[in-house]
C-alpha cells in the first residue's frame, strides 16, 4: 500500500515538472529550447550509465557506441523504412537494448578494469565499422529528418520547440520508467548486487542474469538518447559518436553523484552550460580561438578532478553534511 | 473574503495579460535580417580549427579574416565594416549542428561564408534552419554534388567544382595524352571517392583495377601491397590517386621505399595533390617531380599571378606569422567573393537580395580561380572546371605540356568541353568596386 503511494506520487511529480518544463517551453527563445533538447538528451544518456556504473556496479567506457547503434536503427527507420520518428525513435531503444542483451552475455563474466576495456575497445571500434556496410552510409551517415511540427500547433511553433518537446517527454518518460524500477525489487537486487557480489548471491540472487538485465536496459536507454541526439543534428555519422562523448557522459554522471538518480538533470545541463560558460569568459577576457577551443576541455576535467576531491557521491552529499 | 481574493487574483491576472498584449502590439511586426546594422555585417563560419582537419584547413576562416581586415581597413562595403564570427567544430557532426545553429541563433549573424566539410555541414544546415530562416550558406568548401541540390539546399552556395566533375575531365585528359596506357583507380571508400568513381564511368574511362580503401584502415603495409599488385600489369600504368593529401603521400612513401616511383604515371586529384603538404609530410622532392595534378587555381607559389601576389600582400599584412599556400589563397579569395557578393545586394542589404544577387551576378566575380564560376538561377554549384599541371621538384605546378588547357563539364552526363574561358582582371589593390 505503501509502495503504491511513493508510485502514485512521482507520477504526479513527473507529470507536474512536465507541465513545468512546457511552461518554460513556451516562454524561452529558440537557442535555449534547442539547449533544452540537449539536455533532455544527455540526462537520458547520464541515466542510463547511473542505472549501470551506480546501480549495477558495471564500469562502462563505451555508451557512445551503445548510442550509436540506436542512432543508425533509429536514422534507418525514418529514413529508409519512412517510420514515423516516434516509432524510429521507440525501435532505436528496442535495437540497442537488443544489442545490449547480446553485449551483455558476452560481458558478464567481465568486471572492473577488463569490462572498461571491452567497452572501451567498442567506443573506439563500432563507429568506424559503420564505414563498411553501404547501408549506414559511410562518412556521410543517415538523414534523420524528425520533419515539421504538427500543422496543428500553428505556424509559431518553431522546429526548436518541436525538438524540446520530443526530447523532454521521451526523457521523462524513460527515466519515470526506470526510478519505479530501481524503488522495486530489481533495484534492491541492483544495489545488494553491487555492495557486494557474493553476498547476493547468498541471498539467492542470480547475479549473472541482473548483470545482463541492467546492460540491456542501460543500452536501450542510451540508444533512445542516441535517437535523439541524431534527431537533433538531423542526421548520423560515426564521427558524431566520438570516444569523447563517452567521457562527458562518465563527468555528467560522476558530478550528478553516480549513485542516486535524483539530480540526474544536472549532469546533462552541465555538459550543455559548459561550452556556454566557456564561451562567455572567452567573450568578456578575449583569447585566441586555440584557447576558445580548448576551454571546454579543461573547465570539464577540471569539474570532474573538484566532483571527486569534493562531492564524489553528487552535490546532494554536500547538502547532507550541512545538515 | 474569498471572493475578494479571487477578485484581486483576477484582476492582477489580466492587468498582466493587458500589458503583456500591450507590450507586444508595439513591438515591430518584423525586424529587418538579423546581423546588419548601419555600421557592420556580421557573418559566421564554423569550421575545424583544432584536431587534424584543424592542420589542414584551420588557416581558412585566418585568410578570410585578414582579407575582411583589408576591407575594413579601406572604407568596408558601404561603409559598413564585416565582422567574421569564427566557431570551431573539430570537424564533428554535432558540434557542427550545434556551433552553426549558436551563430544563428546567438550571435545573430547575417549569412555564413566558407563553411568546411561535407558529413559536418550537411548536418549543420538542417539543424540549423538555413533553409527555412533563409540564411545565405556562402562559398561552403566542399565538392560534394549533393550540395548542388537546390531544392534541398535552396540558400547554399558551393565553390570547390564537385568530384563528380574532377573525374570527367579527367577521364578525357587521361583517354587524349595516356592512350595505351592501362589505368588504376586508388579512391578513398566514401562519398569523395564514390563521387568520384561515378565520374569516372561518366567519362567512359576503362579502368583495368579499382582500389577502394576506408580511410581509416590505409596502412604502409596495404600500401605497399597494393603498388606489388599494380607493378604487375605490363608497361607503365597511370596510377590516380583520388583521395586525401596525407594518403597520397602513404602510397608516394611506399613507392619511394618498393623503387617503384618510376614504374607509374601519378595523376593526383586536387584534394590530394597538394605539393606543399606532400613534402611536409616527408614525400621526396625527387618523387613529386613529374606527377600530375588537377587544380582550378593558379599555383600559390607563382608570384606573376596578380591575384596571387596582391593576397600575399593582405597576408604579409593582416595574417602575421602565416605562410602562404593554397589553402590561405582559397580563404581569401572566397572572402573576395564574399565581399562582391555584398556589393551586389546593394546598400538595403537584405539576406533575398544577397542570395539574388549571387545567382544573378556571381558568374561574374572577379576571382583567383583559372575556370568560370557558374552560378546562376539554376545552379549553385561554383567552380566548373579544371586544369591539369605538371609539379617539378619544388613543388610548382606547371601546366602540363606547357599550354594552360582549361576543361569545364557538370556533375551529371554533361559533355566535357575545352574552354576559352579568361578570367576576370584583379580589381585594383584587391578592393572590389563592383555593385
Amino acid at each position: 500500500m505503501h509502495n503504491f503511494s511513493a508510485t502514485k506520487k512521482r507520477l504526479l511529480l513527473f507529470i507536474l515538472f512536465g507541465w513545468l518544463l512546457l511552461l518554460v517551453g513556451d516562454r524561452v527563445g529558440e537557442l535555449r529550447q534547442y539547449q533544452g533538447s540537449f539536455v533532455a538528451m544527455y540526462t537520458l544518456a547520464i541515466a542510463s550509465i547511473i542505472l549501470l556504473t551506480g546501480y549495477s556496479g558495471q564500469l562502462s567506457l563505451g555508451h557512445s557506441a551503445l548510442m550509436a547503434v540506436g542512432a543508425y536503427a533509429g536514422a534507418l527507420s525514418t529514413n529508409n523504412a519512412h517510420l514515423h520518428p516516434v516509432i524510429a525513435l521507440i525501435i532505436a531503444t528496442f535495437v540497442a537494448g537488443l544489442f545490449g542483451l547480446i553485449l551483455g552475455f558476452g560481458v558478464a563474466r567481465l568486471s572492473g578494469p577488463y569490462l572498461a576495456g571491452t567497452t572501451l575497445a567498442l567506443a573506439v571500434s563500432l563507429p568506424s565499422l559503420a564505414n563498411q556496410f553501404p547501408i549506414l552510409g559511410g562518412e556521410q551517415g543517415v538523414a534523420f529528418d524528425v520533419g515539421a511540427p504538427p500543422a496543428r500547433f500553428g505556424e509559431d511553433f518553431s522546429q526548436y520547440k518541436w525538438f524540446f518537446w520530443i526530447s523532454s517527454l521521451a526523457a521523462l518518460i524513460m527515466i519515470w520508467l526506470i526510478a519505479n524500477l530501481l524503488s522495486s525489487k530489481y533495484g534492491r537486487s541492483f544495489r545488494a548486487m553491487r555492495d557486494n557480489q557474493v553476498a547476493a548471491q547468498l541471498t539467492g540472487i542470480n547475479t549473472g542474469r541482473l548483470k545482463v538485465t541492467a546492460f540491456t536496459i542501460s543500452a536501450g536507454m542510451a540508444g533512445l538518447a542516441g535517437g535523439l541526439l541524431v534527431m537533433l543534428i538531423s542526421g548520423v555519422s560515426p564521427s558524431a559518436f566520438p570516444l569523447s562523448l563517452s567521457f562527458s557522459l562518465l563527468t555528467g554522471a560522476v558530478v550528478t553523484g553516480v549513485y542516486s538518480l535524483k539530480g540526474v538533470m544536472l549532469g546533462g545541463l552541465v555538459l550543455v552550460a559548459i561550452p556556454e560558460i566557456a564561451d562567455s569568459v572567452v567573450n568578456r577576457i578575449g583569447g585566441s580561438e586555440g584557447f576558445t577551443a580548448t576551454l571546454p576541455g579543461f573547465l570539464v576535467s577540471a569539474l570532474l578532478i573538484a566532483a571527486v576531491l569534493f562531492a564524489p557521491n553528487g552535490p546532494g552529499q554536500l547538502l547532507k553534511k550541512k545538515h | 473574503m474569498i471572493r475578494n481574493t479571487r477578485m484581486k487574483r483576477f484582476s492582477i491576472v489580466s492587468a498582466v495579460v493587458a500589458a503583456g498584449a500591450m507590450v507586444l502590439s508595439i513591438m515591430p511586426a518584423q525586424a529587418a535580417d538579423p546581423g546588419v546594422t548601419a555600421t557592420e555585417i556580421k557573418l559566421g563560419v564554423s569550421t575545424p580549427l583544432t584536431g587534424s582537419a584543424g592542420l589542414a584547413y584551420g588557416k581558412v576562416p585566418g585568410a578570410m579574416k585578414a582579407y575582411f581586415d583589408y576591407i575594413n581597413a579601406n572604407g568596408g562595403v558601404y561603409g559598413r565594416k564585416i565582422k567574421l564570427v569564427v566557431r570551431d567544430d573539430k570537424y564533428l557532426p554535432t558540434l557542427a549542428a550545434t556551433q552553426t545553429t549558436n551563430l544563428i541563433l546567438k550571435d545573430n549573424v547575417f549569412a555564413l561564408v566558407g563553411a568546411l566539410g561535407t558529413a559536418t555541414h550537411s548536418k549543420a544546415y538542417t539543424a540549423a534552419s538555413l533553409a527555412a530562416k533563409n540564411v545565405p550558406d556562402l562559398f561552403v568548401n566542399t565538392g560534394f554534388s549533393g550540395f548542388g541540390n537546390i531544392a534541398k539546399y535552396p540558400t547554399t552556395f558551393t565553390v570547390l567544382p564537385s568530384y563528380a566533375m574532377e573525374a570527367k575531365i579527367m577521364s578525357k585528359f587521361i583517354k587524349e595524352k595516356f592512350a595505351g596506357q592501362a589505368v588504376a583507380l586508388v579512391a578513398q571508400d566514401d562519398e569523395f571517392g564514390v563521387d568520384g568513381v561515378n565520374g569516372f564511368k561518366a567519362g567512359g574511362l576503362t579502368i583495368a583495377s579499382t582500389t577502394l580503401y576506408p580511410t581509416s584502415s590505409i596502412t604502409d603495409a596495404r600500401a605497399k601491397a597494393l603498388l606489388t599488385g599494380l607493378s604487375a600489369i605490363p608497361g607503365k600504368p597511370v596510377v590516380v590517386l583520388f583521395g586525401t593529401t596525407d594518403v597520397t603521400a602513404l602510397i608516394f612513401k611506399a613507392a619511394e621505399s618498393l623503387d617503384l616511383v618510376s614504374k607509374f604515371t601519378w595523376i593526383a586529384g586536387s584534394v590530394g595533390g597538394d605539393a606543399n603538404t606532400l613534402l611536409a609530410l616527408g614525400v621526396k622532392s625527387t618523387t613529386i617531380d613529374g606527377a600530375i595534378a588537377a587544380s582550378f587555381f593558379p599555383d600559390a607559389k607563382d608570384t606573376s599571378d596578380e591575384y596571387v601576389s596582391q593576397f600575399m600582400k593582405i597576408n604579409e599584412k593582416y595574417n602575421k606569422g602565416i605562410s602562404f599556400d593554397n589553402i590561405v589563397l582559397q580563404g581569401m579569395n572566397s572572402a573576395m567573393l564574399t565581399v562582391q557578393a555584398l556589393r551586389a545586394a546593394g546598400k538595403n542589404l537584405t539576406r533575398t537580395g544577397l542570395i539574388n544577387a549571387v545567382q544573378n551576378k556571381g558568374a561574374k566575380f572577379a576571382s583567383a580561380g583559372r575556370v568560370p564560376l557558374n552560378y546562376s538561377a539554376t545552379s549553385h554549384v561554383g567552380y566548373n572546371g579544371y586544369w591539369f599541371g605538371q609539379l617539378n621538384a619544388k613543388g610548382e605546378l606547371k601546366p602540363y605540356g606547357g599550354t594552360l588547357s582549361i576543361f569545364t563539364t557538370d556533375s551529371a552526363a554533361g559533355a566535357v568541353e575545352a574552354s576559352t574561358f579568361t578570367r576576370p582582371a584583379m580589381p585594383k589593390n584587391g578592393i572590389p568596386t563592383n555593385s
